[in-house]
């Protein structure tokens, strides 16, 4: 994937502009240097390692980016993963710009090597990507190929032909150390061919004998003699346990005692590994070939079997066996450490003495219940403005200290509500006001604390009237005759003075 | 006279415990000797379900009206009350409308920090929440707003209380649908019920004095009902979650006539 950072920002939704200068720009050293540059950029003299006040220098429209290697690595990761399911099994990311693909044994499905070749080169091109292809019997062979090959080209090596399609090219494309490639284009060792036809030992006595980076070992990989190790990713072991019957079962008890089979046996793999987790879905598949599943999530991570099926328990009803379940799985997700101390506090055993396990049992039943994300503790949020000044967290997230505030409403209206307010004087407390059509006269009222809206939240453009009550807000404090408390404000500029109700006092 | 079910033999079947007027978990002091005299307990009894509600409830005055303005006083007073429990624990808000402000908290002292929120999609939900938490017992308190509160449902939760000594508090709010709402002051099971109005608070120079309610004691089981006006001490004189500070709320006067109407309220003609 030649310069892959580059591909990878065109790729990103909303980067607009296809054709102008591109490059990325990256702090080596203290110093600010170019790191990828694109073609259009490299046309108008750019190369990397250039500063970037030249680079504007020489073009002005250039647009510049951070480099984000970690951001590339993980797309490229993906990237692999996106082969592993078309087309083979094993496929690895190799930083920074290319990727390994062990097509043995899977060309075949796609009519030989070519055709694989042709339909990856269509796929990644729909993609909007551009790929150099090469097929080689060796991983350095195909390394070297990739590289040498034109832009969006693709090269396939016949079987044995490694030694004669690399003989001219440079040595730079074995994947030397730095200091060995120096050493060789000084020593006037210029192509792979110069460096196969020298002597072995010579070379092993001058380059040293690394076993997977030497100078011998890079050759050695790209002609054919040596197998090269390729950290393929591996997929994660799948935490979850499957039961087939040969007799459908019917019944809510028989799928319990199922079940209970299945929590055992996992919540045992969870202790072995030491962890707990935090979501599970059991999924019954029917004889007709129906899936249903119903998911459970704890607020703490569990392996303790007896809970889980208590939690599953609850939903179990919600299953329509129909004519005979054939298969249960279970799988647990959100995998956490849980050390044995705090497994004994959610077992079934210690629920009852311990308090903060206790709590996250109630947690997790009521949350089984309503769905997760009905429950949540609020938390402070630095802000002015009353309705963003708080935050939803988990329930079982630690707890902070809460600002001293003026007094403030114990019921906040959603959104502010406009009222029709008198007052005296345009700067005062209201006389009376009307909401929802009934009419309050204020016999006492405190006042004014100026809010204003917070300038470095960008204001969305709206209606005339939201950024109006967004920008600086009056609330006052108001009793009316029955003694009911408001908290009511009046915002907008002198000709656009608007009043608003906002919250009830006690 | 000795109490007749103390001579029964300690294997007492189940439902007979459960009428058993005695709480085994005790009381919390209201801090006023005029209040706590009227409970059994001497104070809030645990382990029991309390309803609070709120006047306008019968006076059906305003439709939104009362919804969202009668909400405040009644989270008010049960915050007051929940501030005042035994423990650090959590405390579970359940509600179908999140309209409470935890910020505004902090004047009933009580701990926003404290406050677990729950949403539930109806008032059912509501209420076997409830009875959920409840039962467990890991909550120092469980609190659920409903608009509509059967003897059924009260006796569920009063149940639920027993087994692990929790406490649970009913608010009664305007319902969100326009079903038929029975009136509060029906009885149910619930071990005190209480009824709050709006009061007029002292004024100083035009500014709004400590907030001030009408605070009715319908029901208590074993006690009798009371009246009295109660006035929200100022949030400063209180350190939050010491519980033997000032009490938040102080009783200002008691109302001979627990009906004494609130000062006649002004209605606009249109």
């Amino acid at each position: 994937m030649p310069l892959w950072p580059i591909q990878r920002l065109r790729r990103r939704p909303g980067f607009a502009p296809p054709d102008r200068a591109l490059a990325t720009v990256e702090t080596r050293q203290g110093q600010r240097r170019l790191a990828a540059v694109s073609p259009e950029a490299a046309a108008r003299g750019l190369a990397a390692d250039q500063t970037p006040a030249m680079a504007r220098a020489i073009c002005p429209d250039l647009v510049l980016i951070e480099a984000d290697p970690d951001a590339d690595a993980a797309g490229l990761a993906a990237l692999a993963r996106w082969c592993t399911r078309h087309f083979t099994p094993l496929a690895a990311p190799d930083p920074p710009e290319g990727l390994w693909l062990d097509i043995t044994g899977c060309a075949g499905l796609f009519g030989g090597e070519a055709g694989l070749v042709e339909a990856l080169a269509r796929r990644l091109g729909g993609f909007g990507l551009q790929a150099r292809l090469a097929v080689a019997g060796s991983s350095g062979a195909a390394w070297a190929l990739a590289r040498a090959v034109r832009q969006d080209g693709s090269i396939l090596l016949p079987p044995g032909g490694e030694r004669a399609a690399l003989a001219m090219l440079p040595v730079g494309l074995l994947r030397l150390e730095a200091r060995a490639g120096f050493l060789l284009r000084r020593l006037g060792v210029k192509t792979i061919g110069d460096l196969a036809a020298l002597p072995r030992a010579d070379l092993a006595a001058r380059f040293g004998t690394d076993r997977s980076r030497g100078v011998l070992a890079r050759l050695d990989q790209a002609l054919g003699g040596a197998e090269e190790p390729i950290a393929w990713p591996m997929p994660a072991t799948p935490w979850e346990e499957r039961l087939a019957f040969a007799e459908p079962l019917l019944t809510t008890d028989s799928l319990a005692a199922a079940l209970d089979r299945l929590a055992v046996r996992l919540c045992a793999r969870l202790e072995r590994a030491g962890r707990g987790g935090g979501a599970f879905i059991a999924t019954f598949t029917r004889v007709d070939g129906e899936e249903k599943a119903i998911a459970v999530t704890t607020a703490r991570p569990v392996r303790a079997a007896a809970w889980l099926l208590r939690l599953l328990a609850e939903k179990l009803e919600r299953v329509d066996p129909g004519f005979g379940i054939e298969a249960i799985c279970l799988a647990a997700g959100r995998l956490e450490p849980l050390d044995a101390a705090q497994a004994v506090l959610l077992d079934g055993a210690g629920m009852d003495e311990a308090p903060g396990g206790k709590l996250a049992a109630t947690i997790d039943l009521l949350a089984n219940r309503l769905g997760p994300a009905s429950l949540w503790r609020a938390q402070p949020w630095p802000s002015h403005v009353p309705e963003r000044a708080l935050r939803p967290v988990p329930p079982l997230a630690p707890s902070v200290p809460w600002p001293h505030l003026p007094p403030r409403p114990l019921r906040l209206l959603a959104r502010p509500e406009p009222i029709e307010a008198t007052a005296p004087v345009p700067d005062a407390a209201p006389l009376q006001f009307r909401w929802r059509g009934a009419l309050h006269r204020v016999r006492a009222a405190s006042g004014p604390e100026r809010i204003g809206a917070e300038w470095w939240h960008h204001a969305p453009p709206g209606p005339a009237e939201r950024s109006e009550r967004d920008r600086l807000r009056d609330y006052y404090r108001v009793e009316d005759t029955e003694g009911a408390r408001f908290w009511v404000f009046r915002a907008g500029l002198e000709e656009r003075r608007r009043w608003f109700l906002h919250g009830f006092f006690p | 006279m000795p109490d007749p079910l103390s001579s029964l033999p300690s294997g007492l079947p189940a439902w007979r415990r459960s009428l058993d007027p005695r709480p085994p978990h005790g009381g919390v002091a209201f801090g006023d000797a005029a209040v706590d005299a009227h409970l059994p307990e001497h104070g809030l009894g645990l382990g029991q379900v309390h309803e609070i509600g709120v006047a306008e409830f019968d006076d059906k005055a305003g439709f939104g009206d009362g919804q969202a303005r009668t909400g405040a006083l009644a989270a008010a007073f049960a915050a007051c009350l929940l501030a005042r429990l035994p423990g650090t624990r959590p405390i579970l808000w359940i509600a179908t409308v999140c309209d409470l402000y935890p910020h505004g908290l902090a004047a009933c002292g009580l701990d926003p920090a404290r406050l677990i929120l729950v949403r539930a999609r109806r008032e059912a939900e509501v209420l076997a929440a409830m009875e959920v938490a409840l039962r467990e017992g890991a909550a120092a308190a469980v609190l659920g707003e409903v608009g509509a509160f059967q003897r059924l449902a009260a006796r569920r939760l009063q149940l639920a209380c027993r087994r692990q000594g929790s406490t649970g508090f009913v608010l009664r709010r305007w319902p969100h649908a326009a079903a038929p709402v029975r009136r509060v002051a029906e009885g149910n099971a619930a071990a005190t019920r209480w009824r709050l109005a709006p009061w007029p608070s002292e004024r100083r120079d035009r500014e709004p004095g400590p907030a001030r309610w009408r605070v009715e004691l319908l029901q208590a089981r074993g006690g009798r009902p009371g009246a009295w006006v109660m006035e929200l001490a100022e949030a400063p004189a209180r350190a939050m979650g010491d519980r033997d500070a000032t009490p938040a709320l102080r009783v200002v006067a008691a109302l001979a006539d627990p009906a004494a109407a609130p000062p006649s309220r002004l209605r606009a003609a249109g």
